[in-house]
Order: C-alpha cells, then structure tokens, then sequence
C-alpha cells in the first residue's frame, strides 16, 4: 500500500498541505518556484512541493533564509520537498 | 529524511568552472591558429605532428579543459561530496595550459626540452586534479550511476595520461614504446570511450532530465550500460601487455580492438539512441538552440563507429584523420558546446541571482543568454566540422584553412558568449 504524505512526513501530525507539482518545470524552474513560495511562507505553515528530483543546490539557500525541510526521494526519481519557516 | 547537511561552501566558486569553460574556447583558439598556420598537414595522416598538435588543441585544450571545469563542479553537486582544496583548480588549468603550449611548440618543431616542460607539467596537473576529485568521487554521500560513470572516466584519465606521457617521452629526447601503434590505439581507445565517453554519458544522465525535461534513463539499464563501457575498456587495457602476437593469427592489436567493441557499441550507438529517444519524449517541447548541439553531436557519434571500423580496416589515412576529427570535433566538442551554452546561463543565475528569489526581482535565467548567441556558435561549430571532412577527403590546403577560419569563429563565438553572460549582475 502507497505511504501517505504523513507516512512520509511524520511532521506533519494530521495536517495534510497541497503538494505544489513542480515535476513539469526545467531547472532552474522549481527551485525558483519553491524560494519565491518560501519568501511568503508565514511562520510554522508547511510548503510541499514534488520536485523533479532531489534539490541538492536548493538546500543551502533554504538554510541561509532559516528554514526548515525535509525530503521524500520517490521510486521515479522525483522528490517530495516539505519546508517550514520556524516560528 | 531530512537532508541538512550542505552548505554553499561546498559548491566550488564560479571563477572555477567558469575559467575553465573559458579555456574551452582558448582552446578552439588554438586549434584554429593550428590549422590557418599549417592548413592540410594537420588533416593528411594521423602520423604527422601537425596532426598531433591539432588532436591535441582539441583533447586538452577543449576536451580536458571544459571537463575538468564540470567535474569540480558536478562532483559535490551529484556526489554530495565536497572536492577538498577547490581553488587547487586554478594551478591545474595553468598547468594543464603550460604543458598543452610545450607540447605543441614542440610537435611544431620546437625545442625538446618543450616537451620535457610539458610531460612536468601534465605530471603536477594529473596529480593536483586527481588527488582532490578522486577522493570526492570515492566517498559519496549520495551513490548513483553518474557518479560509477565518473569514476570510471577519471580512472581512465589517469591511464591515459600516464600512456601518453611515456609516448610524449620519445619527443623529449627519450625512445618511444617499442610497440608504438598498438600504444596509439589504447590510448584513444580509453581516451574516446572511457574518459570523454563515459563522462558524457555520465553528465547526460543529469543534465538531460534536469535541464531539457527529458525521461530518465532507468538505473537498470544504466548499470548495463556501464558494465559494457568497463568489459570494454579493460581488455584493450589489457592489450598493452600482451606480446605482438598471441597465437592463431591474434595480434595485441586486433584484440584491443575487438575488446574493445562493447565500449564502442555503448558510447557510439546504444547511448545516443537511447538519449535521442529520451529527447523526443520530452514533457515540454520548448525550442533551445542548445539542444541542437546534443542532436547533432549524438547523430554524429552513430557514425563513428563504422567509420572507426573503416580507419582500423582500410589503409587509406584518410578514414583516420576522419574519424578523430569528427570524434573530437564534431561528437565530443559539439555536445561541450551545447552544454556550456546551457550550464554558464545557470551557474552565473544559481550564484548571482537566486538568493535573491522572493526577496527582489531578478531575472530568469533564459533572459541571461539569447538563443541567437547560442544559435550562431552552433552554425559556425557544424560548418566547421562539415568543411573539416571536406578538406579531408579532397586533400585541400584552402578548404583547411577555411576551417581554421570557422574554428577561431566558432571560439570567439563561445568566448564573446560565456563573457556576456558573465557580466549579467
């Protein structure tokens, strides 16, 4: 049986955000896409986004702006990618 | 999972790659003033040194220059290890620029001890690069087939250039292998397949998907793929140390050629057509003049291997003299081109713009570079390399150096668009 997002994401508790697919975009496309919906995340709210694959150049720009994330690498070489700003 | 352990600190500095994407077109540069200096000697037989001096403006000084720039940048990238003492990269690319000038000056009759400078030179470049990336590639974080491809470029780099230095050693006043066309062969065996092949093949497993939306290739068939290359780059390996002849009519030759078949049948036709198919099964069908580059270059790596059949067959040198140009020129440097006409535009907007992403306007990375810079790089590239096969096959002197026009076009084309897009700020 398919993990649930909450499966995947034990964080998340009961929540369950929209994932935002990001799979159809060329880079630098999604990682553009993921900073510009960080930029306005409030604090404590989840963004969730299925990229094309794992974001490694993503992760130091998500830690320069103080955020928090996790990722879900999929059998199809996508990647799930959760991101929280701290409260 | 959680995955924090990156830091932009790993991510080598953009003056790295960059400079040496720009000896990429010093390189071409090179070779133009080659082939304008010297017209058809450097495209009349594989044995003339104005032949070698220009596969070898082309091998280092375009091929070795833009793939050393990708592996310091791809290695912590795709292994998610950092390369350790980065900015050792900078004394490799002059090393590897002062060893390419001895090398040249001398195979176009300059002093011996030209050559004994550039053998020291390659010796100190082979190591300062070697050491660094090798130890990346071999403790990844992050264990996939682009970073098994990688290796096994990198470990065939190593052979080649410890080949090619003892053959350089007969023009520092030293002797030649004894055996030397069968070191001849192994060398661009191993050269062509194992280190510019297996790279990109390798870098095309990433890029391809990443940049063009293309489908992956399955791992399955990558592991083939790879098991292939390696069974067909280790029995030619082997060869060298065969004797002459081995028994029922077997030469060292003739076995390093059949082994090496395998390789030769991944790098040359099942992994273009395999990359072709993944092209024309393209979620968005977006135009990119970069993307002619790859059709091109992977349409002629499916001529390569009949006609480097023809080159080992046929005693007419002008199959050989055809093959490596369109090897070097119109395969491997052709899918360079394209590539740093789409990697540059990213890298200079990953380190220039995106931190800035949601906290002001910046541009897109597509407006950094116009396609019409790419679209002329490629125009003059594919006339050089169609008139090149002219001047080969018709044995003309004007022909050749038409080429040597179009190459130093085709390198002030890629300078002029590598700067532009450097002073995006």
């Amino acid at each position: 049986m398919d993990k649930t997002v909450s499966d995947k994401f034990p964080v998340l508790g009961d929540l369950s955000p929209e994932i935002v697919d990001l799979r159809d975009l060329e880079a630098p496309g999604p990682m553009e896409k993921v900073l510009l919906a960080c930029s306005q995340l409030e604090d404590g709210v989840f963004f969730l986004a299925q990229v094309p694959r794992i974001p490694t150049m993503l992760f130091p720009h998500l830690k320069n702006r103080g955020l928090c994330w996790w990722v879900h690498a999929e059998t199809d070489q996508s990647a799930l990618l959760l991101v929280r700003k701290e409260a | 999972m959680k995955t924090g352990s990156l830091s932009l600190d790993q991510a080598p500095p953009l003056s790295i790659p960059v400079s040496f994407f720009l000896t990429v077109s010093l390189g071409m540069l090179m070779a133009a003033g080659i082939l304008l200096s010297n017209g058809l000697l450097a495209l009349t037989s594989p044995w003339m040194s104005q032949t070698l001096a220009l596969a070898h403006a082309g091998t280092l000084g375009i091929l070795a220059a833009g793939m050393m720039g990708a592996l310091y940048q791809m290695t912590p990238v795709v292994a998610g290890t950092p390369v350790p003492f980065t900015r050792i990269a900078h004394l490799v690319q002059l090393l590897l620029l002062v060893g390419l000038a001895g090398f040249i000056w001398r195979l176009l009759g300059g002093p011996a001890s030209a050559m004994s400078a550039a053998i020291i030179s390659f010796k100190l470049a082979l190591v300062a690069f070697l050491l660094p990336v090798g130890w990346a590639l071999l403790r990844p974080a992050t264990r996939n087939e682009t970073v098994l491809g990688m290796r096994l470029a990198v470990l065939s780099l190593l052979a080649i250039t410890l080949i090619g230095l003892m053959m350089a050693a007969g023009y520092a006043g030293g002797t030649f292998p004894q055996n030397r066309i069968l070191w001849v062969q192994i060398h661009l065996t191993l050269a062509l397949l194992g280190w510019v092949g297996g790279l990109i093949m390798a870098v095309s497993w990433q890029v391809i998907p990443m940049f063009y939306l293309a489908p992956a290739s399955g791992k399955t068939a990558n592991r083939w793929l790879l098991g292939m290359l390696l069974a067909g780059l280790i029995l030619p390996f082997m060869a060298l140390f065969a004797g002459n002849t081995i028994g029922g009519g077997l030469t060292a030759s003739k076995i390093a050629a059949i082994g090496a078949l395998p390789a030769a049948a991944v790098i040359w036709l099942l992994h273009p057509l395999l990359l072709l198919r993944g092209i024309s099964q393209r979620k968005r069908k977006r135009k990119d003049a970069s993307l002619l580059f790859w059709k091109t270059g992977l349409g002629t790596a499916l001529s390569l291997l009949p006609i480097a059949c023809a080159a080992l067959a046929l005693p007419d040198p002008r199959w050989q003299v055809i093959f490596g140009w369109l090897a070097v020129w119109g395969w491997a440097a052709l899918i360079m081109h394209g590539m740093l006409s789409r990697i540059a535009p990213f890298l200079v907007w990953f380190h220039r713009f995106s931190a800035r992403v949601g906290l002001e306007p910046v541009p897109s990375m597509r407006t950094l570079l116009p396609q019409r810079r790419i679209q002329i790089g490629f125009v003059l590239h594919t006339s050089s390399v169609v008139l090149g096969v002219a001047a080969i096959v018709f044995q003309s002197d004007i022909l050749a150096r038409i080429t040597g026009l179009l190459l130093l076009g085709t390198g002030i084309s890629l300078a002029t668009m590598l700067i532009h897009v450097l002073r995006q700020r």
